[in-house]
């Protein structure tokens, strides 16, 4: 088991985190790419610079338009959200871990505060999936990851507070630590491949919106070509 | 604001079949709208093959990307679509009607996709699910309300425009528009109404005359004046169903004194392009910087009307020069600047019935114009009050993104697509409701009509004719007033 704990906690862990950072940051910089290469084929060059970023920050501070519909869902995955990024970061373990991975440490969460927003985080995980399973709109247009996101954000923060927060013999401890760490990089391996892209593309949507709307001058003639329709009639 | 499902009853009005069904079966297409005849075969594959040939020269497949990495699927968007509330249809919630086109994206042009293709399903694109997009891109009426709401801001209204392009390549289009279109650019008159030149300056002359007699001030619709400051393009419609809205347009003219144009060579802000084909727009927009340049204006004006505006506006820059294009300004803008700048007087006390005032989704929805006929408005109505949600987050008229136009699906338009439009507006329990824009006045009339709504739809400039004070010295003297002058 301490052969596997320390597998886990060493070069698996960089493995998972060396994918996750390359890989978000090649999604990122593939949509950067896509959206100076946009820029660049546009005829109209100017971009609304400030409705672009007041509408970004709508959604990346969301408290405007919560409430306008499905208000109660909304204020659970603000919730959850809050949890899912705060605790990985600023607990007092993981920063030691960190700071082993990247040299670098910071200030950490005080016990109580971490107890309670991993409580809040399972909590809203759970309420979030019923929310998904009980809104006959919301399970109409859910794929299989959109329920299992959720269950396997839960099993770090489960096993994580066991380990924490319970006393549990040292066996089982070992054995809810393999699974919380190896949870941990499962989730770090999918998420540049998944739906939870949306971590660093989030910011980046509206300038998209924007750009995708500027269209390249003398299309009509190339589509046409391409088609092999010059020269038709409407 | 929400609205509750349609009855039974409703749904079978909304939903009644259209078409022969020998038409059905020989179009192989099961929508509501008439298409005209096209090649029905293998239309899978021309669809692919029209799908990669718009990718290739556009910037689609940016967006397209970026939204299959997006998407939540958190359905905060399905309460926002008025087509979805009115029907309850899972399949009108906006992120599965974008899932429709996205997944074929997924499918066939997405590295994961070939290859899931490779294993198994090889047949995910058929004749079903081109009826499904054909159908559902045109229940939408693009009004990208459902953007707003989507965390991860997904623009529905772009893939429905996308989806109509692709289908529209392959033959796929409200015959309606396609139709005008034609005459728009390749028929004799070159507008989509079909009004001959002479036709045109005949209505002007009439209401001219009628001005002149109601005002006593000489109004004119300058025909064809070079070098003037503004060439102006309204809805052509207008010509022949907004008289009113066009003299009030011509009366500001006449109070500021400045230079502007209707020019016989094109005189058509519609822009069907929009709403079906990137082409069909490139075209059309063409076509408005040819007659500038011709008229040698400075600007292109352009009417009462919000699709017409939005495609001048944002490109005319794409499509005639970037920076170096005419710049676009909407008459609201114009009028209002005006107004500011103390050259047009109002009368407040003309107009004192209930008055709201309806948000076209293409001027209002990117905060574009918003406040200046509110301005205008609070100007010369006593009674003026605010419908809510209203600009940006405006609610459609329901028939946004050309279904106007569609005469065919009057009855889908007015108890689905506008059913939330009309609670709103009973709600308001306005008496007058100023709706800036050519298609939002026929849409909002049927509306008001089918739904029985005590409510007179006009545009701005209709109610600012019957407000505008005109400064004295325009006046023309009667020949008594000449008498007792000389006295
Ligand atoms: S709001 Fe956006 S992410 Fe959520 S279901 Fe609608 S389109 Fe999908
Ligand atoms: S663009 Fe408008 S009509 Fe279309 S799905 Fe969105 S809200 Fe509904």
């Amino acid at each position: 088991m301490e052969a596997y704990l320390s597998f886990a906690k060493g070069p698996l862990f960089r493995l998972s985190l060396a994918v996750l950072i390359l890989g978000l940051a090649r999604i990122f910089l593939l949509d950067i790419f896509a959206a100076w290469q946009a820029w660049r084929r546009a005829g109209d060059k100017t971009i609304p610079w400030k409705l672009v970023i007041s509408r970004g920050l709508e959604w990346l501070f969301p408290v405007k338009r919560i409430f306008n519909n499905r208000p109660l869902y909304s204020v659970f995955s603000i919730l959850f959200h809050i949890g899912l990024l705060v605790v990985p970061i600023f607990l007092y373990a993981h920063v030691r871990l960190w700071e082993n991975a990247l040299g670098f440490g910071w200030p950490t969460l005080p016990y109580e505060v971490a107890y309670w927003l991993t409580v809040s985080t399972i909590v809203f995980a759970v309420l979030l999936l019923l929310g998904r399973l009980l809104s006959p709109r919301s399970s109409f247009l859910s794929r299989k990851q959109d329920y299992l996101w959720p269950l396997l954000l839960l099993v770090p923060f489960v096993t994580g507070f066991i380990c924490a927060h319970t006393a549990v013999a040292p066996a089982t401890y070992q054995f809810f630590m393999l699974v919380h760490i190896l949870a941990a990089e499962l989730i770090f391996i999918l998420i540049p491949f998944s739906k939870i892209a949306h971590c660093v593309l989030m910011p980046l949507s509206q300038m998209i919106c924007t750009l995708a709307w500027k269209f390249p001058p003398e299309t009509d003639d190339a589509v046409c070509t391409t088609l092999n329709k010059k020269g038709a009639p409407v | 604001m929400k609205t509750r499902p349609i009855t039974p009853e409703e749904r079978q009005r909304a939903f009644k079949p259209t078409k022969k069904p020998e038409v059905v079966e020989k179009q192989k297409l099961d929508v509501r709208y008439h298409v005209e005849d096209y090649d029905v075969t293998n239309r899978p594959r021309r669809f692919l093959e029209a799908f990669a040939a718009i990718l290739k020269h556009s910037n689609y497949q940016m967006a397209l990307d970026h939204f299959i990495r997006m998407s939540a699927k958190c359905s905060r968007c399905a309460t926002t679509c008025q087509v979805y509330q009115a029907t309850g249809d899972p399949k009108d919630i906006p992120c599965y009607r974008s899932e429709l086109l996205m997944g074929v994206y997924r499918r066939y042009f997405t590295m994961g996709g070939v290859l899931r293709g490779h294993i198994g399903d090889d047949d995910y694109l058929t004749d079903d699910k081109i009826m499904e997009m054909a159908e559902s891109f045109w229940n939408c009426t693009a009004c990208r309300r459902c953007s707003l709401e989507c965390p991860s801001g997904i623009d529905h209204g772009l893939i429905t425009h996308l989806g109509r392009y692709i289908l529209s390549e392959i033959g796929i289009s409200p015959r309606a528009l396609v139709v005008s279109t034609r005459e728009q650019l390749e028929g004799a008159t070159g507008n989509t109404s079909a009004i001959p030149v002479p036709a045109l300056a005949d209505t002007l002359e009439f209401l001219q005359d009628d001005m002149l007699e109601e005002k006593g001030v000489v109004i004119k619709f300058p025909i064809d004046v070079e070098g003037v400051e503004y060439a102006f393009f309204p809805a052509v419609s207008d010509f022949l169903m907004e008289a009113e809205t066009l003299m009030g347009v011509a009366a500001v003219f006449t109070a500021t004194g400045d230079s502007w144009t209707i020019g016989t060579g094109y005189y058509d802000g519609i822009n069907y392009g929009l709403f079906y084909s990137d082409r069909i727009l490139e075209r059309v927009v063409k076509k408005i910087d040819a007659e500038t340049r011709r008229l040698k204006a400075n600007k292109v004006l352009i009417g009462e009307c919000g699709h017409a505006s939005r495609s001048a506006k944002y490109f005319l820059p794409a499509y005639c020069g970037g920076k170096d294009a005419y710049p676009v300004i909407n008459i609201m803008e114009y009028t209002h600047r005006a107004w500011k700048e103390g050259r047009l007087k109002f009368d407040p006390d003309v107009i004192t019935e209930k008055v709201s005032y309806h948000d076209p989704c293409n001027i209002a929805r990117q905060r574009w114009i918003i406040d200046q006929p509110r301005d205008l408005l609070k100007a010369i109505c006593r009674n003026y009050i605010e419908m809510t949600p209203s600009g940006e987050d405006n609610i459609c008229c329901g028939g946004g993104g050309g279904t106007v136009s569609i005469d065919e699906i009057r009855p889908y338009r007015t108890t689905v697509g506008g059913k939330l439009k009309a609670d709103q507006i009973r709600e308001a329990g306005c008496k007058i409701l100023v709706a800036p824009c050519a298609n939002c006045k026929k849409q909002l009339r049927e509306l008001v009509e089918d739904q029985g709504i005590d409510c007179e739809v006009v545009g701005l400039h209709d109610l600012l004719y019957k407000a505008i004070i005109f400064d004295e010295s325009l006046k023309v003297k009667s020949p008594d007033e000449n008498k007792e002058e000389s006295q």
